[in-house]
């Protein structure tokens, strides 16, 4: 599936303005600008410590960059914090599943509706009625979106102790139960073997699809990457080494030597 | 896969919202394989364990209603039962929801009681309203100890609790104006609830709201948002959570309960002193909550009861062992007994039973609601995180 036309206007959705950030005598990241647009689908590879997850982290506001700005939607939001970015429709996922072990799969997505629960928490301590139908109505959609991700079976289950895929699965239900307009996937297809992650391609193009999305992805399967993505960046050392067209971009020069020179991944002969 | 079945649809072009799908989703559950309720005389069983266990709350402690008279139990020991539970469900929500501690809820407790007494003595006010007051404050002064919980957390917010109820103690339980001095606040019981038996019915409705605030909480956004915030406060925010709202919001809750336990202590002993809200009061608090299991409201209310209880010399009594603690070569008055027997079945908890007494009340629970009489499994791993690092 090629990109879509069916968008004429396209409206920049995302962008980072000469993005730095130092850890120490580490240079993280270094200038980086990435513009995403809306209904795009972004792919950023790169060797492990590029400084992919970063650039995520300061995306989403866990970080503060030491130079440069975060526009969602044209404003800027660097300095707001992690939960309010949300609020303005960022999803993301993390390399390390970010779901609560503690609770059911059903609880999760639950909670991951936090915003569109729409009542005070106060309301909801003191026992307010109307709780009561917007919690049925939570449970549903919790209930709608598992079934919708194949997951339904377990909507009684603890997280904790379920299959790494499984979980993988269960976080992108997740993020989708926040009614994100961008979703920022960490490695999404991380553990996956070459007909998983084709499948989980056919997945993410479906929900973007159902959900209007638009997706910004860091994944190490390059032939994932390559052909669901419409643009790709492609970091070394906090830079960006490349950026282009999919095919493009796998063919570049750079992009083979920092594959090759630094890391000789499973990725690196589909690099080249 | 759903998704496949409607991209089948191919003259689709609008994009489904999350409620049309919840529409077009059907759900025909398959009905969970039922095991084979409960025999008629299965049900009878239920049925007279359950008023057994109604009467033994509602009718033995006060002799009412009772089909015979049973001595040797002071309702206002009972009381102090049904107020330890309220002060337990205050901890479990800092501990069991939010994974910090307070080392120093005396004082959180303490504040609630004065400020009741206050209020009602040199105000003139109803003890309703001073019981509203005493909540409120013991929430606005537990909410400002949650906003230090943002900057300091694990073994060093432990240790400023522990200084802050030490401090309260030493400055504002001192003042005479506020707490009357060495001779105490006088606290009278609200009309109508003077009797010692009746003012027990007064804590329990106390209590029946607290548990009914409690369940409300854990049922709705701010409950979920809490569990979540405590195992993963990243994954927290990501979901729109405002983590620091949200912690002082529990604080500020368990500051409620708190300040309501407090308030019915005070006038259940009619006049307030400072003496008794000492550091071994917290640690009784403490080790009742853990003991009574964590996240579970009928394990820390039995947990509760059960130290409250054993503080007064009432269980030893109802076991008919009181003299063997009494005297020599043991020696134990009651009072000190929570704190020897505590820490043992801390270990045994923290060790063996994660779930505490609530694994108990839990198979229990479930054998009165017509399931198997089967002991509950309570997972580890939860547990022993709780107390954030």
């Amino acid at each position: 599936m090629s990109a879509p036309d069916l968008q004429p206007e396209r409206t920049t959705l995302l962008e980072t303005d000469g993005i730095s950030i130092r850890f120490g005598g580490v240079q993280a990241l270094n200038d980086v600008n990435l513009r995403v647009d809306e209904w795009e689908i972004v792919g950023i590879i790169g060797p492990n410590g590029a400084g992919k997850t970063t650039l995520f982290n300061c995306i989403t506001g866990f970080y503060a960059p030491t130079a440069g700005r975060v526009r969602y939607r044209g404003q800027d939001v660097t300095d707001l914090p992690v939960h309010k970015r949300a609020n303005l429709g960022m999803g993301r996922t993390f390399q390390n599943v970010g779901l609560v072990k503690g609770s059911t799969a059903g609880e999760n997505l639950k909670t991951a509706q936090h915003l569109e629960v729409d009542y005070d928490p106060l309301a909801g301590i003191f026992g307010s009625p109307r709780t009561f139908d917007v919690e049925r109505h939570t449970t549903d959609r919790a209930r709608a979106i598992l079934d919708l991700m194949g997951l339904a079976h377990l909507e009684h289950t603890r997280v904790q102790g379920l299959p790494y895929g499984v979980l993988k699965r269960l976080e992108l239900a997740a993020v989708l139960a926040t009614d994100p307009d961008i979703l920022l996937l960490d490695e999404p297809g991380s553990g996956m073997g070459p007909e998983e992650a084709e499948e989980l391609g056919d997945l993410l193009l479906q929900l973007r699809e159902e959900f209007e999305l638009t997706i910004v992805m860091i994944d190490h399967h390059v032939p994932l990457v390559t052909r669901i993505s419409d643009y790709v960046y492609c970091l070394n050392f906090g830079e960006v080494l490349a950026e282009g067209l999919p095919d493009d971009v796998r063919r570049h020069p750079e992009v083979v030597r920092a594959y090759l020179g630094d890391e000789a991944t499973d990725d690196s002969e589909e690099v080249a | 896969m759903a998704v496949q079945d409607r991209d089948s649809d191919e003259d689709r072009t609008e994009v489904l919202t999350l409620d049309e799908l919840i529409a077009t989703t059907t759900d025909p559950e398959p009905a969970p394989a039922e095991p084979s309720g409960p025999t008629p005389g299965g049900w009878v069983a239920r049925v007279a364990v359950g008023l057994v266990l109604a009467w033994a709350v509602l009718c033995y402690p006060t002799n009412v209603l009772s089909p015979f008279t049973v001595g040797g139990v002071e309702a206002n020991a009972v009381s102090e039962a049904v107020i330890f539970a309220v002060i337990g469900l205050s901890l479990n929500v800092l501990i069991g929801y939010v994974g910090t501690i307070s080392l120093g809820h005396q004082a959180f407790v303490g504040i609630g009681a004065f400020t009741s007494a206050y209020v009602v003595t040199e105000m003139g006010q109803e003890f309703f309203i001073a019981a509203l007051v005493a909540s409120l404050v013991g929430a606005a002064q537990a909410a400002l100890l949650g906003a230090v919980s943002l900057r300091v957390t694990g073994l060093y917010f432990g240790l400023i609790t522990l200084s802050y109820g030490i401090m309260t103690q030493e400055s504002i339980f001192q003042i005479e104006s506020l707490t009357g001095g060495t001779a105490g606040q006088a606290a009278p019981r609200p009309l109508g609830f003077e009797s010692d038996f009746r003012y027990y019915y007064l804590c329990l409705l106390v209590l029946a709201l607290v548990v009914f605030i409690d369940w409300r909480l854990m049922a709705t956004k701010g409950g979920r948002a809490l569990l979540a915030l405590r195992e993963n406060p990243r994954v927290a925010a990501t979901w729109g959570i405002n983590v620091k709202a949200y912690t002082v919001l529990a604080f500020a809750v368990s500051g409620l309960f708190a300040g309501l336990g407090g308030a019915l202590l005070a006038h259940r002993d009619l006049n307030v002193v400072a003496n008794p809200f000492d550091f071994r009061l917290a640690l009784v608090f403490i080790m009742m909550t853990v003991i009574g299991g964590l996240r579970n409201r009928a394990g820390v209310v039995a947990g509760a009861a059960f130290f409250a209880l054993l503080r007064n010399g009432e269980l030893l009594e109802l076991l008919r062992v009181a003299d063997v603690f009494a005297k020599p070569p043991i020696s134990l008055t009651a009072e000190v007994m929570p704190l020897v027997l505590g820490p043992v079945l801390l270990l045994l908890t923290i060790t063996l039973f994660p779930g505490g007494f609530g694994q108990l009340t839990s198979t229990v629970g479930r054998w009165l609601r017509g399931g198997p009489f089967r002991f509950v499994k309570a997972d580890k791993e939860v547990q022993i995180t709780d107390v954030r690092a």
